[in-house]
């Protein structure tokens, strides 16, 4: 809410004061007054506006117009990695904002498409850029087709598009492929035939018609080559002369055919030497040569599901075949050119829906663009097939249309519209923004029942410092508020789970709350609620009072493991007589002085307390008990923990530093065994919230970097940043190049790195120990060859090779 | 505290600040703690307290009967489980029977800064002692023929080891523990030097105060005190008023102070009389009797100065003013120095007072709380920055653990258990 405050005043003395209500923007921090009634609003609870004022209110009252917003994800507060698409790409969903600016962020790696034009054309079946001849650098001409037309679109002087006609095309039918051929030439075909036309004159050369009684099913063209497959699995190769089609080769397979492509692959651009096609009933794709049509494999996909898009490319000079099913699932193989052989098939998921697959061509590199419901960008990347999502909803069709007003751009058809864009870097995060008014404090998601459920207050400016608390359940794919449940009158929602329990097959959602009752300092009454998500509502299934705020929650061994203020204790989930559950405490332990941040793995309870570092707890089945095994001495107020593998815990700490602690447990002496070691430590510069396990990239099982761990974290400024766990032999290599690259790089103001980095806080400050800075070292990209062999002669490396081990760590996040 | 919590998580209250609010929160509820015990294991009262600067986790005391022990104050020895206590006994304890253990009361201690390898002890058999923590052997003697009071090793120093004495002497005597003799000795106290500290700023500037009543400031570099602490001087480029005067401008002090005033003057007049022939400079004093605790804040820019005329002042060391701050009157009395402990973030002081332990505001003076709970004359306190902790001896043998109250444990089942645990434990302390 921005307001204006009016002085009056007659010469040197203030005669009245005046607040005036301009209108809403986002919780300003900061407010700067630019010139010409623009005024930049910093807000570190929501996006930072930049508004004018203007002098008439608007419809609603408010004088305030926002011109732009830059996007702010901090407070990060809490998040959750989820893979919503299942794909085995994460996401990274944070609870942002504060006030009623708060807003849930979902932050996922993807490429944007910067939308040029866009036009709404119902029922396109297929699209096509054209160049008027084949001299010309940019495409003119863009073939739409539908149902029962074809339509070609064009640029005209007003650089707008225009229906145009090419009289040599049959535009009262579906088109199934058009190109740009030899000799300044194009072809259409339909389902009856193949046109040749002239591109000049745009008059029909010549045609050939399928046999009577059979349609063109699906056509595939080279400069030089037509490929096309008829009903009753017939297959017809035609070569193109000048003003002449001529058909050199017909085979008729056993089964009808379901996609086909001849893309040039070999030494030849214009020529291709083979075709892979795609067959329905056997769900095979065969490769045959050219020019005489002789089967070279046959490799079955499995599965019943039929290919629909097959596709020959090259990246970084290797050729590939890529095949694109039905249900969305993706088949590449490295493919010889001269045999035909495939080899190293690979299998991801992209999307639900059939794919179809074109190539396009993007700041010099070839890429292929996947068109389903979940598009895609396939690229190559040191010899390594990458794939990484496109921000858009559902695209059907998409054609490279490098227009002279559009260059490099796309045309892509979805469902009724018609959008020209360009396309973004790759790999770039893509932030979509769920708008809330409250302020979610934390969050959990079920994949059982495909939900979120969040803690949240909803902040009453008008009631002095009165908040109502909500625990709210919202679907994972449209973000919708299903059910809520209010909290009472200083009851807040302090953490909250997903979990199950042993002897119950249902999954819960577990809340922990806290009285907040002005005048005590230290909540000393709370309780856990079990919540059932049963037909999108929340059912409180039990309630357990606890003796102070719930700080933590975790499943723990079908147990739950609660830590309350001081205290950590077990509950179990016992079945009562009459058939109703309960939470029942079964064990606990005290001596800290505030239990913020737990963590378990098997046994180990890994626990951050307020101001007394990492201590290391095990729980006893057999005596039922929980002991502290080891702690780290330290005095770190923490602020998160996570646990990295089973020795080595980390922590983030009250001065923005990060730490890791080893647990000794086969030193020689109780004494060394209870102490955790500490033996990473290294200064973020941010305040860290939360550590979750998980990554943003999609991990493809076959990489080598999908063995690397990575841990995300999430801090007050909105940062979200990943902690990779290197192998030692990789560590000492990038330590070496970092070591290295300081030397090369300076910091701005001449500040030093490695006193930057360097632990510190109230305590003590020492050097930055088992933990590399990736910025820095990812920096050895962008720096000038001259530097980089600077790097390589210090480091006796190859530059290549430092460059490719420097891209491998890039490629985890 | 969850709000707190939550404030520091959306970066509304930056984290130093979430960590000062907290930690003097916690402090100003410090209250005997009833989930640790040390275990004293000496057979007399407590004389002196340090906990180790290294780790902050071992403390070290010496007592009257020459014995001095080690605890570990974050590892417990036994936990009680009734009444949830944990319960810390010495690690060792060395006393006379050991070869040149002190034969007579042990008045200070301290851990070498450095490390907890070596501690350091002065006793009234005139002797200093420097130890080895794992063999608990005495390495090395110092001989200071008088009665050792205090002794002080700079925690900042990085070019020199030297153990500063207070002795029954007037002279203060600094002890090279690398040689193994002694390097200094700073004369112009005209009495015993009861306490001696290095300054918290410089790694040379040593402070002691004496039963002169005096405060110098020494630079070991230079020959001689630069600076004597003026109770009178309150304003820098003031002249200080004559010193006739003084009983009449703290006329207005309640009449315990005057009355005690009254009662050392004798030593005051003795002082003035032996000062008139060398200097007026020499002869100002900071407090009216014997100055018996020195303490500087940690960013070594004021000194709190606790002495036998039952006043605490704060001085600014750089101008050497006393600030006039306007404590409430202590009580010590006693034949040596006291040790007195300021929180890290210099807010508030923890002073002896007879049986108590008294919190001060170190700046407004205000008294916070009266810390009740040893028998007999409290010696000494120590503070224990991580867990603002609070560890005292006394004369009653024991050492007393202050922590900041924890809200009880109670659950379900132990919750009548735990209250009535509290009611012994009141009446345990009701004397």
């Amino acid at each position: 809410m921005l307001h204006l405050l009016v002085i009056t005043h007659e010469k040197d003395r203030v005669t009245g004061l005046k607040v005036e209500r301009l209108g809403e923007t986002s919780a300003a921090s900061t407010i700067s007054y630019l010139d010409n009634a623009v005024v930049y609003v910093g807000s570190s609870y929501g996006d930072s506006q930049l508004i004018k004022l203007n002098l008439q209110p608007d419809s609603k009252g408010s004088y305030v117009e926002v011109l732009e917003s830059f996007v702010n994800l901090g407070p990060i507060v809490d998040f959750c990695v989820v893979d919503l698409e299942r794909q085995g790409q994460g996401q990274v969903v944070t609870c942002s904002g504060a006030f009623k600016d708060g807003t849930l962020r979902i932050v996922r790696n993807g490429i944007g498409i910067n939308e040029q034009a866009s036009a709404e054309l119902p029922g396109i079946k297929g699209m096509w850029s054209l160049r008027a001849s084949s001299k010309d650098v940019y495409d003119t001409f863009l073939v739409v087709t539908f149902i029962s037309e074809t339509r070609i679109l064009a640029i005209n002087a007003e650089d707008e598009l225009e229906e145009t006609e090419i009289e040599g095309f049959d535009s009262d039918a579906q088109t199934l492929f058009c190109q740009n051929v030899l000799h300044d030439q194009l072809i259409q075909v339909t389902a009856s035939s193949l046109r040749l036309v002239d591109a000049i004159s745009r008059r029909q050369l010549n045609e050939w018609r399928a046999p009577p009684g059979l349609s063109i099913n699906v056509a595939a063209a080279s400069s030089s080559q037509v490929l096309l497959a008829t009903g009753g699995g017939h297959l017809v190769y035609i070569e193109i002369g000048q003003r002449e089609l001529i058909e050199v080769k017909h085979v008729k397979l056993e089964y009808e055919i379901s996609c086909l492509d001849i893309n040039p692959v070999g030494e030849d651009p214009d020529r291709s030497y083979l075709a892979v096609v795609g067959m329905w009933t056997d769900i095979t794709a065969r490769i045959f040569s050219l020019p005489n049509l002789e089967l070279l494999t046959k490799h079955s996909l499995g599965g019943e599901i039929i290919p629909r898009s097959v596709l020959f490319c090259t990246f970084e000079g290797i050729p590939y075949l890529l095949c694109a099913l039905g249900d969305g699932h993706l088949f590449n193989f490295i493919l010889d050119v001269n045999t035909g052989q495939l080899s190293d098939r690979k299998k991801v998921s992209l999307g639900t829906q059939p794919i179809t697959l074109r190539t396009f061509r993007s700041k010099n590199a070839t890429h292929v663009f996947a068109a389903s419901d979940r598009p895609t960008v396939i690229y190559s990347s040191n010899r390594k097939l990458l794939y990484s999502n496109v921000n858009l909803k559902e695209v059907n069709y998409m054609c490279p249309f490098n227009s002279a007003s559009f260059p490099d751009s796309l045309a892509i058809g979805k469902e009724g519209e018609l959008t020209i864009g360009t396309i973004d870097d790759i790999q770039k995060l893509h932030i979509r923004t769920v708008p809330l008014n409250e302020h979610a404090r934390r969050i959990a998601h079920q994949e059982a029942t495909r939900t979120f459920a969040i803690c949240s207050a909803k902040y009453i400016p008008t009631v002095e410092d009165m908040e109502t608390h909500f625990v709210r359940l919202l679907d994972d794919q449209t973000f919708e508020n299903i059910a809520s449940f209010q909290l009472d009158a200083y009851e807040n929602g302090c953490s909250i789970i997903s979990c199950s329990f042993t002897d119950d097959n249902n999954v819960y959602y577990c809340v922990g709350t806290g009285y907040a009752i002005p005048e005590e300092s230290e909540p000393n009454k709370g309780r856990i609620l079990v919540f059932l998500v049963e037909d999108g509502k929340l059912q409180l299934v039990a309630e357990k009072e606890t003796k102070g705020a719930v700080y933590n929650l975790n499943a723990f061994n079908g147990k739950l493991l609660a830590a309350i203020n001081h205290k950590i204790h077990l509950y179990k989930w016992t079945l009562r007589d009459d058939g109703t559950r309960e939470l029942q405490s079964e064990c606990g332990h005290h001596g800290h002085i505030l239990a913020l941040f737990v963590q378990s793995r098997g046994d180990f309870i890994v626990m951050g307390d307020l101001m007394k570092s990492i201590s290391l707890l095990i729980y006893k089945p057999e005596e039922g008990a929980i002991e502290e095994c080891a702690r780290d001495y330290n005095a770190n107020w923490m602020s998160a923990v996570e646990i990295l593998d089973d020795d080595i815990y980390l922590g983030a700490e009250n001065s923005f530093n990060l730490f890791t602690v080893r647990k000794n447990s086969d030193a020689a002496t109780d004494e060394e065994r209870s102490k955790l070691e500490v033996v990473g430590e290294y200064h973020l510069g941010e305040f860290v919230n939360r550590f979750r396990h998980g990554s943003l990239v999609m991990r493809l099982p076959d990489s080598e970097t999908s063995q690397i761990p990575t841990v995300i974290f999430g801090t007050v400024n909105g940062v979200i940043g990943v902690i990779a766990s290197l192998p030692q032999e990789q560590y000492m290599f990038l330590h070496k190049l970092q070591q290295n690259l300081v030397k090369v790089i300076k910091g701005v103001g001449g500040l030093s790195h490695e006193q930057w980095r360097s632990f510190s806080n109230e305590r003590k400050t020492v050097d930055a120990k088992n933990f590399l800075d990736g910025d820095l070292i990812e920096s050895f990209l962008d720096l000038s060859r001259s530097r980089m062999e600077e790097i390589s002669t210090a480091m006796s490396v190859p530059v290549e090779e430092l460059c490719k081990r420097v891209e491998e760590l890039t490629r985890l996040h | 505290m969850w709000q707190m919590v939550g404030r520091r998580e959306t970066g509304r209250l930056p984290p130093h600040k979430f960590r000062a609010l907290l930690q003097k929160t916690r402090l100003y509820s410090i209250e005997l703690a009833g989930h640790k015990e040390i275990a004293s294991a000496h057979k007399s009262g407590v004389n002196s307290l340090q906990i180790d600067a290294t780790e902050a986790r071992y403390l070290l005391s010496g007592a009257a009967d020459g014995s001095v022990a080690v605890y570990d104050i974050e590892q417990a020895t036994a936990y009680d489980h009734s009444t949830r206590t944990s319960k810390h006994e010495a690690l060792f304890m060395v006393d006379k029977r050991v070869l040149n253990g002190h034969l007579y009361s042990v008045s200070c201690v301290h851990w070498y800064p450095i490390d907890t390898g070596i501690f350091v002890t002065g006793s009234f058999d005139n002797f200093v002692n420097v130890w080895d923590t794992n063999t608990t052997q005495v390495e090395l003697q110092f001989n200071m023929s008088k009665k050792v009071y205090s002794l002080s090793m700079s925690t900042l120093a990085t070019t020199h080891m030297l153990i500063a004495t207070g002795t029954d002497d007037t002279r203060i005597r600094l002890c090279d523990i690398a040689s193994g003799a002694f390097t200094h000795t700073l004369s112009g106290h005209r009495d015993s030097v009861w306490v001696v500290q290095w300054s918290t700023r410089s790694e040379w500037v040593l402070v002691s105060g004496g039963c002169d009543g005096a405060i110098r400031f020494w630079d070991i570099r230079r020959a001689g005190c630069y600076q004597i602490l003026d109770q009178q001087c309150s304003q820098i480029g003031r002249r200080p008023p004559v010193l006739k005067k003084s009983s009449r401008t703290h006329g207005r002090e309640d009449n315990l102070c005057t009355k005690y005033l009254n009662a050392s003057s004798p030593i005051r007049q003795r002082g003035q009389k032996r000062s008139f022939g060398i200097s007026a400079v020499d002869s100002r004093t900071a407090h009216y009797g014997s100055v018996a605790g020195l303490q500087m804040t940690a960013d070594g820019l004021h000194m709190i100065s606790a002495g036998t005329d039952s006043r605490l002042r704060l001085w600014d060391v750089e101008s050497g003013c006393n600030t006039l701050v306007n404590y409430p009157s202590t009580y010590i009395r006693g034949n040596k120095g006291i040790q007195m402990a300021v929180t890290p973030d210099s807010s508030l002081v923890f002073t002896p007072s007879l049986n108590a332990i008294l919190v001060y505001d170190v700046w407004s003076g205000h008294s916070y709380s009266s810390l009740r709970g040893h028998y007999d004359q409290v010696n000494c306190c120590a503070f224990h920055p991580q867990g603002q902790e609070l560890y005292t001896g006394s004369n009653d043998r024991k050492i007393l653990v202050w922590a900041p109250r924890r809200p009880i444990d109670i659950d379900n089942f132990d919750y009548e258990d735990a209250e009535q645990a509290i009611k012994a434990d009141e009446d345990a302390w009701s004397d």
